[in-house]
């Protein structure tokens, strides 16, 4: 039976990281998360493995939203406490190009709803159509009408964008 | 013949259709040279999202050995256990408070006789268990007094639950024979009984001692002081001696989160916490640990392995908790009392 969790986490961790990784949006916490959550399964033994593991990612992403949420209230109490920076690294140009192309999509998925957002990541993340509706509570049948629309709102948002910024480039030559 | 959908060809594409979905779409496209091309547009679009979603991915790390989740997982199922039992009894709670209950005015601090403090010594006879019936002594009690004070069986019952049996120190077992003792005469006492008179072991050491240091934001207040500040709603148990008061302001809400520490007869700590629930339950879920980050210094003191327990109770966004060593039935009788007294009022 752990065996088969094993296998599981060595198919799936990246995968359970990187879904993490596009709610919380830090690398460390996202794995901290991603481990937790197969720390979980391996306490409860779930019956379908798979789909549990998302949906326990899931429910931790967003208690850390609102545990960030928290901490936020907190820290403003706190006069004067050195609230860590994010340090900056000086970065290599291509280095700033990826990061510049990663903010643009991450834009442009903020852009969704809330629901075609998590359906479309649970989709890239390797679920398949039966999966998406158990954790969602949609229809098989609803799951593909909602990818249809995610795909598109995402692609139109960051081709809108890219028009904005070649239209503003435009403008600071001429 | 109609045309796919969009959505049904994305299915498609996506092998989300059925079997036999999937082969009457197939034939479709064999005749259908406009279908064909909205498949590859679709084809296309999903390639790209994909494409654009690959950008948003962390740093690729090694994953850590299995084995270690696998160590974490088994120091968990040990804890689970405690963490079940506090649920319950979380849960018992509830039903034995019911509605109209309001966390921030407990039992006023202007009365004399304190009805609560007995409870609390009596309270091992009041177990669960045989909770069911009513307790006729209340009842008398109130009718001696002439006081408003309600019969107990107006108060829901609540569920019992059994718990774990916990062995008792020397201490309570004297208060449980004592409050035997009480329930005979517990007609009587409820007139005659002056308010207890409660020794001030050196707890103040043992507190301040056991209890982690505590951050800046948490500030130790006279009784006095916080009353003035919080309008005279302190929480706390009535007739029991305070031992400390911690405040700590919050952020949106004018009324703090607030620890009051008492002591019962026999020299045990019980703690009274409320604020807004969301603060409460952190403190809650961290006491007995260590506290990760210190930004909520955590309070909870007197942990005596196998008998701290906890309540806590949720009305609207703030929340009250009692903890202390003592066994959980004495607790859900603290409570069931204070249920009480709120409702006469």
């Amino acid at each position: 039976m752990s065996d088969e969790l094993e296998k599981l986490y060595q198919s799936t961790y990246t995968a359970v990281v990187r879904f993490l990784y596009r709610k919380v949006w830090d690398a460390e916490r996202a794995e901290d998360l991603a481990q937790e959550v197969f720390v979980r399964a391996l306490a409860h033994r779930p019956d379908k493995p798979r789909a549990w593991v998302f949906a326990v990612a899931a429910n931790l992403a967003r208690d850390e939203a609102r545990a960030a949420v928290r901490r936020k209230r907190h820290l403003t109490l706190l006069k004067g406490d050195p609230i860590a920076q994010p340090t900056v690294a000086p970065a290599a140009d291509d280095n700033v190009e990826h990061e510049e192309k990663m903010a643009s999509v991450h834009e442009a998925l903020s852009t969704l709803t809330p629901r075609d957002r998590e359906i479309l990541l649970l989709w890239d993340a390797g679920l398949s159509y039966p999966e998406i509706a158990a954790q969602t509570g949609l229809a098989v049948g609803a799951v593909g009408t909602t990818l249809a629309r995610a795909r598109r709102r995402l692609v139109d948002a960051h081709d809108r964008q890219q028009n904005r910024t070649r239209l503003g480039d435009n403008a600071a030559h001429s | 013949m109609r045309h796919i959908p969009e959505d049904e060809l994305h299915a498609y594409l996506d092998q989300g259709l059925s079997r036999s979905q999937a082969v009457e779409i197939e034939s479709h496209l064999a005749g259908c040279s406009s279908c064909r091309a909205t498949r590859d547009a679709i084809a296309a679009l999903r390639d790209r999202t994909t494409a654009l979603l690959a950008t948003l991915s962390p740093p690729r790390r090694l994953p850590p050995a299995f084995d270690t989740l696998r160590e974490q997982a088994a120091d968990r199922v040990s804890t689970r256990r405690r963490q079940m039992r506090l649920g319950v009894w979380a849960a018992s709670l509830v039903a034995a408070v019911g509605l109209g209950w309001t966390a921030s005015s407990l039992i006023g601090p202007g009365r004399t006789e304190s009805v609560a403090a007995r409870e609390t010594t009596a309270a091992p006879q009041v177990a669960a268990p045989q909770v069911a019936a009513p307790r006729p002594a209340v009842a008398v009690a109130g009718a001696d007094t002439g006081g408003p004070r309600p019969a107990v069986d107006r108060t829901p019952k609540a569920t019992p639950v059994r718990l774990q049996p916990t062995p008792r120190p020397p201490a309570a077992r004297r208060a449980l024979q004592k409050a035997r003792e009480d329930s005979i005469r517990a007609a009587k006492l409820a007139v005659l009984d002056p308010a207890p008179v409660l020794e001030l072991t050196p707890l103040e050491e043992r507190g301040s001692e056991q209890g982690e240091p505590l951050e800046g934001m948490w500030r130790t207040m006279s009784w006095d002081g916080a009353q003035d500040e919080t309008g005279r709603s302190v929480p706390h148990i009535d007739g029991l001696p305070v031992l400390r008061v911690q405040v700590q302001a919050t952020a949106q809400s004018k009324r703090p989160l607030m620890v009051v520490a008492q002591q019962l007869a026999d020299g045990q700590v019980i703690q009274t916490i409320e604020g807004p629930a969301a603060d409460v339950s952190e403190l809650l879920s961290r006491r007995g640990g260590t506290s990760a980050d210190g930004k909520l210094g955590v309070t909870v003191t007197e942990a005596t392995p196998g008998i701290d327990q906890a309540m806590a109770m949720q009305l609207g966004d703030r929340m009250l908790a009692i903890t202390g060593a003592l066994p959980s039935d004495s607790l859900r009788a603290m409570i069931r009392r204070i249920n009480a007294e709120m409702r006469s009022k």
